[in-house]
């Protein structure tokens, strides 16, 4: 089974077809991306001014934004129908409500002196967030504007898998086409923009004018994705269909084991990926191993990290079959490319003195690293380990949307029989899970005065 | 009738919690004088300036200018009353990525409909007010250099650039000079002092240096655990109330320690030999 996905097709003419849906997935991220912007930028500029209203309107965001996008692209394609206009309305729906809630962050965290300077010279608040904080936030914007652009694409990829169009529709086509060679075309492609996109980004950052370049780029796809008809009709009486959420008996007694089994793919795939994680990111620091071995491993980590989770799981269900093992091996295969890259970063990071001591004594290289680096590295090591915990359990609960297995799969299951009253039930047990999840964690780092760390 | 520029502050007190930051302080401050309060850090010198401009509400007492209650102020009243009570502070406060003359600009703010602020659009004469006021304090060259790059002298004077261009009736400096060298203080206090002589505008000024407050007021407000504890003429400030004001009863206090003035007194004695 694993021998069909090699080789690759990778012949001139299917190629040549894979740009329309490349051409349809990054131009719903940035149609998305410019809808989200226009949103989340005014958005965030109000919480930032601390108007009346601001903490309601923090709190909308937040919540907002704890709505998972596979969620979202689902409740899209039920009420605009399938394509890339669903597509593009959920990314804008979700990046909204993230950089809404990024940028507000970032507004909160201004230095707050020439704020109150501008405030004292009598400006209104619309003119302090003009003066001061845009400028003084302007080159943290335009990186986690690029950072935010980059998950748009890779989450354009997996929205278009549960019926957004482009390269996810494609790959799911392959799929069940039993086509897997242009399955793996598909993942290498997928790769190579990834890394496009970082060097992109690399770029804007040193040139954040740039960014107004992007602004015509996305205007062009709002106009090609645009859905040629709005049936409002049918999407009222769509909506009106999943109101209000019910599940039936049976569903009820079956959701303890469905949750059980959304954690057991969170917690299983965690641990999967840092046991593997603790090898390949000792084989990926720099100071522990020659330069060559470094390097290709890390290579092999970029590349599990560029395939989201949801695109390992549609490989693994044909791989594995339907069902939760998928989905802890989906979350592993893409948790193992975060931790260990993080997990190297730590070891390189550690602090070079006690390092040195140790190596003054004349102790070999693999006693260096068992009594000064990794005992130094263990916590930062630890803190990644457990934000990638609270990552994966929003994971698990959408991973299971294609067939891996939780709340997720029974989610999709009550879509495509045209059960909203349940589909809707379901998407809001997502919903409380995640924000169970980011509420855990948040007490958690409170607790142990973690400082927030960005993976 | 109060006479013209009477600035009144009457029983003012404001509490964070528990802690009582200023407790019925009393003041009537004539138009055009200047005005030292000395404190030791702590003692309500910030938080009763940043009353005046209303940064900081009152939690009880009124203050009022021209014998119009200025802590009910609301909305557009009270932007135009910030307007006219410009602040410098002590970290200078200016907005690091725009440039110097953009900063000194953002001091008309007040008075420019908003979609023109939106747009960056000022007008030939507010710029060569700007240059104008940057001309005075002698750093006009520097316009069109970005803030953060200035030394902290320079920007001092961009900000009381920014507060000359807000016209204000009133100047409130925050410990204008405790971030800078001797040689920039007293720059920045002339600067003050000729503001106040030459344009007539009443100047409050936070120091917790006492010589500092001698040479350029003509009043001296003391402030000591959120009470105002003096008020006179620099010559009635006797060594008794000198530690009262800065706490040390048990000790002889010599001014000299809370000194930042370039006189020779100030400086170590390995300077001076």
């Amino acid at each position: 089974m694993l021998a069909g996905f090699f080789p690759p097709d990778l012949s001139l003419s299917y190629l040549a077809a894979l740009t329309v849906p490349l051409m349809q997935t990054i131009s719903m991220a940035a149609g998305g991306m410019l809808i989200a912007c226009l949103i989340g930028l005014p958005l965030a500029m109000f919480v930032g001014a601390q108007v009346r209203g601001a903490r309601l309107a923090y709190g909308l965001l937040s919540g907002l934004r704890a709505i998972p996008d596979l969620t979202l692209a689902i409740l899209c394609v039920v009420v605009v129908g399938i394509g890339p206009a669903a597509g593009m309305l959920a990314l804008a729906i979700f990046y909204a409500a993230m950089i809404g809630k990024v940028f507000a962050d970032l507004f909160l965290a201004a230095d707050w002196r020439p704020i109150e300077a501008l405030r004292s010279v009598g400006a209104t608040r619309l003119m302090v967030a003009f003066y001061g904080l845009l400028p003084m936030t302007l080159t943290n914007l335009v990186s986690m504007g690029c950072y935010s652009f980059e998950c748009a694409v890779r989450a354009a990829v997996i929205v278009g898998a549960v019926g957004g169009g482009g390269l996810g529709a494609e790959l799911v086509g392959t799929i069940n086409a039993f086509d897997y060679g242009r399955a793996t075309t598909l993942i290498i492609l997928l790769v190579i923009v990834v890394s496009a996109l970082d060097s992109l980004s690399w770029l804007l950052r040193r040139h954040p004018r740039a960014v107004l370049l992007l602004i015509p780029l996305g205007l062009a796809a709002l106009w090609a994705n645009w859905p040629e008809t709005l049936a409002l009709r049918h999407a009222a009486t769509t909506i009106g269909g999943m109101f209000p959420p019910a599940l039936p008996l049976p569903a009820l007694q079956a959701l303890p084991r469905l949750l059980l089994e959304t954690a057991f793919i969170a917690g299983a795939g965690t641990l999967l990926a840092a046991v593997l994680a603790v090898p390949l990111g000792l084989l990926a620091a720099r100071n522990l191993v020659p330069a060559p071995v470094a390097m290709a491993t890390r290579m092999l980590l970029e590349v599990l990290r560029a395939v989201p989770e949801v695109i390992w799981g549609l490989v693994l269900v044909t791989l594995v079959g339907v069902g939760p093992i998928a989905g802890v091996v989906a979350l592993g295969l893409h948790s193992v490319g975060v931790l260990g890259k993080l997990y190297a970063e730590a070891c390189e990071n550690v602090r070079r003195a006690p390092v040195q001591a140790l190596e003054a004594t004349g102790a070999r290289r693999l006693a260096v690293a068992c009594y000064a680096i990794l005992p130094l590295a263990s916590a930062p090591v630890a803190i990644h380990t457990l934000f990638r915990l609270e990552w994966n359990l929003r994971a698990a609960s959408v991973v299971g949307m294609i067939g891996a297995g939780g709340i997720g799969q029974a989610l999709y299951n009550a879509q495509q029989l045209f059960f909203y009253d349940q589909m809707m039930a379901y998407v809001l047990i997502t919903w409380a899970i995640v924000l169970l999840a980011d509420a855990l964690s948040d007490w958690t780092r409170r607790r142990l005065g973690w400082a927030t760390v960005i993976a | 009738m109060a006479p013209a520029g009477m600035l009144e502050i009457d029983k003012v007190t404001r509490r964070f919690g528990e802690l009582t930051a200023v407790s019925e302080a009393t003041l009537a401050i004539p138009g055009g004088q200047m005005v030292g309060i000395i404190g030791r850090s702590g003692a309500g010198k910030s938080t009763l300036l940043r009353m005046v401009n209303r940064l900081i509400e009152p939690t009880t007492g009124r203050v009022a200018f021209d014998g119009r209650d200025i802590t009910q102020l609301r909305g557009r009243r009270l932007h135009s009353w910030r307007a006219s009570a410009a602040m410098i502070f002590q970290q200078f406060n200016l907005v690091p990525r725009l440039d110097v003359l953009t900063n000194v600009l953002v001091g008309r703010l007040n008075r420019i409909p908003t979609t023109r602020a939106l747009l960056k659009l000022f007008t030939a004469r507010e710029r060569a007010l700007a240059i104008g006021a940057l001309d005075r304090l002698g750093i006009a060259d520097l316009a069109l250099k970005r803030a953060d790059t200035l030394s902290g002298g320079q920007q001092q004077r961009v900000a009381i650039a920014r507060a000359l261009m807000q016209e204000p009736r009133i100047l409130l400096a925050d410990e204008p000079i405790a971030s800078l060298d001797p040689m920039n203080a007293k720059l920045v206090m002339d600067a003050l002092r000729d503001i106040n002589r030459r344009d007539g505008i009443t100047v409050l000024c936070n120091l917790h240096t006492l010589d500092t407050a001698r040479a350029y007021c003509d009043r001296i407000v003391g402030m000591a655990q959120g009470r105002i504890v003096f008020d006179g003429a620099p010559e009635a400030l006797d060594e008794a109330t000198v530690r009262a004001i800065y706490g040390t009863a048990d000790r002889a206090l010599d001014e000299r320690i809370t000194s930042t003035s370039i006189g020779a007194a100030a400086l170590p004695a390995f300077a001076r030999a």
